[in-house]
């Protein structure tokens, strides 16, 4: 559905893209994570047909973004991280307008503009001017603006930014419905919880270098080299950490809760043998459990490399 | 609804309409603009009215003195509202951040410039509606036709057009409001008072040999200014202001049996030797360009083409700088790349 095949953007001198590439399919919620100037916004935008790839290709449900803009905006409802609204205009009126920019008769922007106002909880509020709204209505507007004119593809740029905690948890339940609707949907954030409940992939993009893309949990494991585990011990836990420490495998041990959490180099097979080191030496382990690092973690891990 | 219908009522214009009609502005700006040429008019007429009492012989042409002051005061007030109401048209959408969603929906990047063009003139158009009752008094004193009347706010529309472009195109480059709106300035003052100032400035020279009536310097057709004078006067503009003789090497040249030249009020001019024979005598007559580039098309008729001129430039410029990807059209002949 949507694709991206070596997309590179120059300006001047700084390369704010470097070879991205991905693929998102039909149906799916891309979640589009890094820390601040990584390039999301720059690739939502090429998405959008509101810049030009230095080089590479970006294509979604067919239609090139270079080649063919006007299919581009037929498919996509796009959500910039900054947007204004108008003055001096109402609610429903902004929506109209809207539609009519996207070429829909008269009769049917009444009922679009009813039913996209009830989508986002912003029905009672038709009348109302839009520049007196607050940020998370004027968001969720924004929202429903994207949605117009039905596009297949949403591209929604940080839509969660600035919103209080409500307001984030209002815009995940819309963004929820928006998915069983069958939308598909690439989001960006650098808040990473939302993100992990909502998408079906992530791509994780730090310094114009797509670190990682693919299913959620592909991501975490694929970048969580180091792993956890959660060790319980009746009786003597210094004996155990005693035992733990020289292993070569181990890279950090901590004892907190009365838990020790060690962190190791591997995968399931030295787990096992972290556990029969133990028991060998006849520890008495009540608790062995492997501890998921989760998005977070392997985040930071992927977007720290390049930051000496 | 036809293409037509279609081209000129697009939803920028709509949307445009109900918010600049739903401010305090527009009616102020609608107020003071008629209560200025009313307030002209009025003064213009009585300062008329008491000189023309000291003097019971002669009666002066009240009509058309009155009706040139103020399509003239019309101009001048249209040169200070255009900008105004252009300039901020794609720059103020860049600051606000809202010019993106524009790009995105169907709306080509010419129909946004196109519908800000249209909402921005029909205000203009409000305005110059606003005052044909104050211009219709003016027929109550007589000495003005109604193609006079129809040639003058043909200009002035011309005028307000080209000068709405030219505000549109710096709010297109410029990005910011503030520089585009002093630039558009700028610029609606050259066009309307600068190109009139470098006319007097550098006068047309007369030139004793020449055997055609002396125009006006070129470069002040683009005046609206020049025009509008003329149509009122029913005759040459600004004789002995754009044109003049200036004697070459003081009075030397007189004395030295030089030859001297002056304008005459109808456009054409008469010289004479310092031995006091008298050179041959070319008159101009009517609204016509004498001489020069545009020779025999009537002054407005040249203002208008070039107005028009600098209108389409000033749009071509706004078209080509506005897309966020510039398409060049044989950039876009380019077959496109079926992609998987």
């Amino acid at each position: 559905m949507i694709t991206a095949e070596n997309l590179t953007k120059v300006y001047g001198k700084r390369t704010a893209l470097d070879n991205v590439s991905f693929e998102v399919p039909e149906g799916e919620i891309f979640g589009f994570v890094g820390p601040n100037g990584a390039g999301k916004t720059t690739t939502l935008r090429i998405f959008a047909a509101l810049l030009e790839p230095t080089a590479g290709r970006a294509s979604i449900d067919g239609a090139d973004v270079t080649k063919q803009p006007q299919q581009i905006h037929s498919r996509i409802g796009y959500m910039p991280d900054f947007f204004g609204v108008y003055d001096q205009l109402t609610v429903g009126e902004y929506l109209d307008f809207y539609g009519a920019c996207y070429r829909q008769p008269k009769p049917r922007r009444v009922k679009i503009v009813k039913d996209l106002l009830d989508l986002v909880g912003l029905s009672e509020r038709r009348d109302q001017q839009v520049d007196t709204l607050s940020r998370g209505l004027k968001q969720r507007l924004c929202l429903a603006r994207a949605l117009v004119h039905d596009p297949v593809v949403l591209l929604l740029d940080e839509p969660a930014s600035g919103l209080d905690p409500r307001a984030r948890v209002e815009m995940r339940e819309i963004l929820k419905e928006l998915r069983r609707m069958g939308k598909t949907i690439v989001i960006s954030s650098h808040i990473l919880p939302e993100l992990t409940e909502l998408c079906t992939m992530i791509g994780i993009i730090d310094h114009g270098r797509m670190r990682a893309t693919g299913p959620v949990h592909e991501v975490i494991r694929q970048l969580s080299a180091d792993r956890r585990v959660r060790i319980t011990v009746v009786g003597d836990q210094e004996r155990a950490v005693a035992i733990l420490k020289p292993l070569a495998a181990v890279r950090h041990l901590d004892t907190a809760n009365g838990a020790i959490e060690a962190t190791f180099e591997g995968d399931d097979s030295t787990a096992a043998e972290i556990l029969h080191a133990l028991t060998a030496e006849g520890v008495r382990v009540s608790a062995f459990s492997q501890v998921d690092g989760g998005l977070e973690e392997a985040f930071m891990r992927a977007t720290s490399e390049d930051v000496e | 609804m036809s293409s037509v219908i279609a081209a000129f009522w697009n939803p920028i214009v709509a949307k445009e309409y109900r918010s600049r009609m739903r401010t305090w502005r527009s009616p102020l700006a609608m107020m003071v603009y008629v209560l200025l040429i009313a307030g002209l008019g009025y003064a213009m007429f009585s300062s008329m009215a008491r000189a023309n009492n000291a003097f019971s012989g002669s009666v002066p042409n009240y009509g058309q003195t009155l009706f040139k002051y103020l399509v003239v005061f019309q101009m001048v007030l249209i040169t200070l509202i255009t900008p105004a109401l252009t300039a901020g048209a794609i720059s103020s959408e860049r600051e606000r951040q809202t010019i993106d969603l524009l790009f995105v929906t169907r709306i080509p990047p010419f129909s946004i410039i196109w519908g800000k063009l249209l909402a921005s003139m029909s205000f203009v158009v409000l305005l110059l509606l606003l005052s044909v009752p104050i211009f219709s008094l003016v027929f109550l004193f007589g000495g003005i036709e109604l193609d006079q009347v129809l040639y003058s706010f043909l200009v002035t529309i011309v005028a307000a057009l080209a000068l709405g472009l030219i505000g549109i195109a710096f709010s297109t480059w410029l990005r910011r409001t503030l520089a585009a709106t002093v630039a558009s300035y700028m610029g609606a003052f050259l066009l309307v008072f600068g190109t009139v100032a470098f006319g007097i400035i550098f006068p047309t020279q007369i030139d004793p040999k020449s055997t055609s009536p002396p125009a006006p310097p070129a470069v002040t057709y683009l005046s609206p200014i020049v025009p509008l004078v003329a149509i009122a006067d029913n005759g040459q503009p600004l004789v002995n202001y754009l044109i003049r003789y200036d004697y070459p090497n003081g009075f030397l040249a007189i004395q030295n049996r030089g030859t001297v030249c002056k304008p005459l009020g109808n456009g054409g001019m008469v010289c004479s030797s310092s031995s006091g024979a008298v050179g041959p005598v070319v008159t101009a007559t009517g609204t016509a360009i004498p001489s020069g580039p545009f020779v025999k098309w009537q002054y407005w008729q040249a203002t208008v083409v070039l107005q028009l001129a600098i209108g389409l430039f000033a749009l071509l410029v706004s078209a080509f700088l506005l897309p966020p990807v510039r398409r060049l059209p044989w950039r876009r002949q380019r077959p496109a790349v079926v992609s998987e």
